[in-house]
């Protein structure tokens, strides 16, 4: 029996001996940051970034942004007039006269990017702008056909040049302006 | 006793109008449909500071209060997937990828057609789109979905218009960076996805709604101006676990509805957004049953209406929400 109360004794000395020394590896442990479980856990990894653009890159970014933040705005003003069109008063000159000023810009855009000078790392970049803005204005050309010998074909063929040129300039945007849409 | 039944008469038709208005009524209501609902992630936007998506929720370094200590959360962009006897309805229809995956810092995507097939259900066979907004990530890949009817808001193409037409260049801005807008009024309608619905408003496959609309027996569409947008709308889904209401961004977060806080502004107005909770209060007859398009703890317990979900395409995630009776899991 003394044994036995030995070896209880020992056990009892070895589990407080354990205790003391697991709570003092938790005292020293570094405090970790305690986080809410499901709100902030983002598991994926980085996925590899674009190289920044350099100076000369820049530059005509800044450049042709001019120019974009006004064709994105008459690109969707010309979706807005086929709409008006369609749902609101089937006027043909009221489309031509929204589609006039429009065509005009996009004349003109497709000429004046045309003559701008990309860095040559960027020269497909400009390529697919340039594009896109004729495309756009072949678009508005075909409406404006469309207000005068009123064949329909004429606005699916330009809905289908407009999606064309909306892609192209999503894919410049890509490489110039990554910022450009945010969470909506 | 020929005078008396003269008298008697006009009760009598008077109590049977009535019994057959019972009649009908009660039967009119045994037709309406409960219909099934899952959600799709169409994609995720990744380390969204919190307090850019919900101001009351911004991070605080060094504070210890629970609402103040979560610096980014990632926002899921849910569709709702509606399945009302043979009709199937898509609420939303989140972005369509094309080459600009980085401007959003989204991941997770996939061709909403290809996450239809892997929830057994084919994009051709799908007959109406309500989009609770216009706004870029929300009323994407409408081509994709050749045979749907589109439902917007006409107030929703007014008020877009009206801002395009604005003399004032920040006002009228349609992109973000670099100093473009953030949260103006022509702010998210990029011309892809204007063009998409101009391009269903072409092929005759647009409603243009004013206001409240019931585009199924039961299925109705809830105006919500400016509670996320201009002609912001919500959908009320009669199903086997009540009334469920999609809310779009005028619903953002599920927490927002709970917790009585605004979310996600954008061209809103606060008041008209807590308003729209107070609608989903008074449809579902409480929280619960109100769907969130970018709640953070989508898919998870913590939104119970999403828990029973699966990773599918891509690491995207789903949920099957309700099943009418005889509707099948389509959970893998």
């Amino acid at each position: 029996m003394p044994g036995a109360r030995s070896l209880l004794l020992v056990g009892v000395v070895l589990a407080l001996a354990a205790t003391m020394g697991a709570a003092w590896l938790h005292e020293m442990r570094p405090q970790s940051v305690v986080k809410p479980a499901s709100q902030t856990v983002s598991t994926r990894a980085e996925k590899p970034q674009s190289p920044a653009l350099t100076a000369d890159e820049e530059r005509f970014a800044t450049a042709l942004w001019a120019v974009h933040r006004d064709a994105t705005r008459s690109a969707v003003a010309m979706s807005f007039a086929g709409i008006a069109y369609q749902t609101e008063n089937r006027d043909a000159r009221a489309l031509a006269r929204s589609i006039e000023p429009l065509a005009k810009f996009f004349h003109d855009a497709e000429i004046e990017v045309r003559t701008m000078s990309p860095p040559p790392s960027l020269s497909k970049t400009h390529g697919q702008y340039v594009e896109a803005m004729g495309l756009y204005a072949n678009a508005a050309a075909e409406m404006l056909k469309f207000t005068e010998d009123g064949d329909s074909q004429r606005l699916d063929v330009a809905h289908r040049l407009d999606v064309r040129a909306s892609e192209d300039m999503l894919r410049v945007g890509e490489v110039l302006w990554p910022g450009q849409y945010k969470p909506h | 006793m020929g005078r008396r039944a003269l008298r008697i008469r006009p009760f009598t038709w008077t109590a049977a109008i009535a019994a057959l208005a019972c009649l009908f009524g009660a039967a009119a209501h045994a037709q309406q449909p409960v219909c099934s609902a899952w959600l799709i992630e169409s994609s995720r936007f990744m380390n969204v500071p919190f307090g850019a998506f919900m101001p009351d929720r911004a991070f605080v370094p060094g504070s210890t209060k629970p609402e103040s200590s979560i610096p980014t959360v990632d926002l899921p962009v849910n569709v709702g997937v509606i399945k009302c006897g043979s009709e199937l309805i898509l609420y939303d229809t989140g972005w369509k990828q094309q080459e600009y995956l980085k401007m959003t810092g989204s991941d997770h995507w996939a061709p909403l057609p290809d996450q239809l097939k892997a929830l057994g259900f084919n994009a051709a066979d799908v007959t109406k789109v309500v989009i609770g907004h216009a706004h870029w990530d929300h009323a994407g890949q409408l081509s994709d979905l050749p045979n749907a009817v589109l439902y917007v808001q006409r107030e929703e193409l007014r008020a877009i218009e009206w801002a395009l037409n604005y003399p004032e260049p920040h006002i009228r801005a349609i992109n973000s960076d670099p100093g473009g807008c953030y949260r103006t009024p022509a702010c998210g309608y990029m011309p892809l996805t204007i063009e998409e619905v101009y391009g269903k408003v072409l092929k005759g496959k647009a409603v243009i709604v004013d206001g409240e609309m019931e585009i199924l027996p039961g299925v109705r569409i809830h105006p919500a101006f400016r509670a996320h947008t201009a002609g912001s709308q919500l959908l009320e889904v009669p199903t086997a676990i009540g009334k469920l209401v999609f809310g779009s961004d005028a619903f953002s977060s599920y927490e927002a509805i709970r917790d009585w806080m605004t979310a996600n502004v954008q061209q809103t107005d606060t008041v008209q957004q807590f308003l729209a909770y107070e609608k989903c209060y008074k449809i579902t007859g409480g929280y619960n049953n109100c769907v969130a398009a970018h709640e953070p703890l989508s898919y998870t317990d913590k939104y119970p209406l999403t828990k029973n979900s699966w990773v599918a395409l891509n690491g995207g995630r789903m949920a099957e929400i309700t099943l009418a009776p005889g509707e099948k899991s389509r959970k893998p």
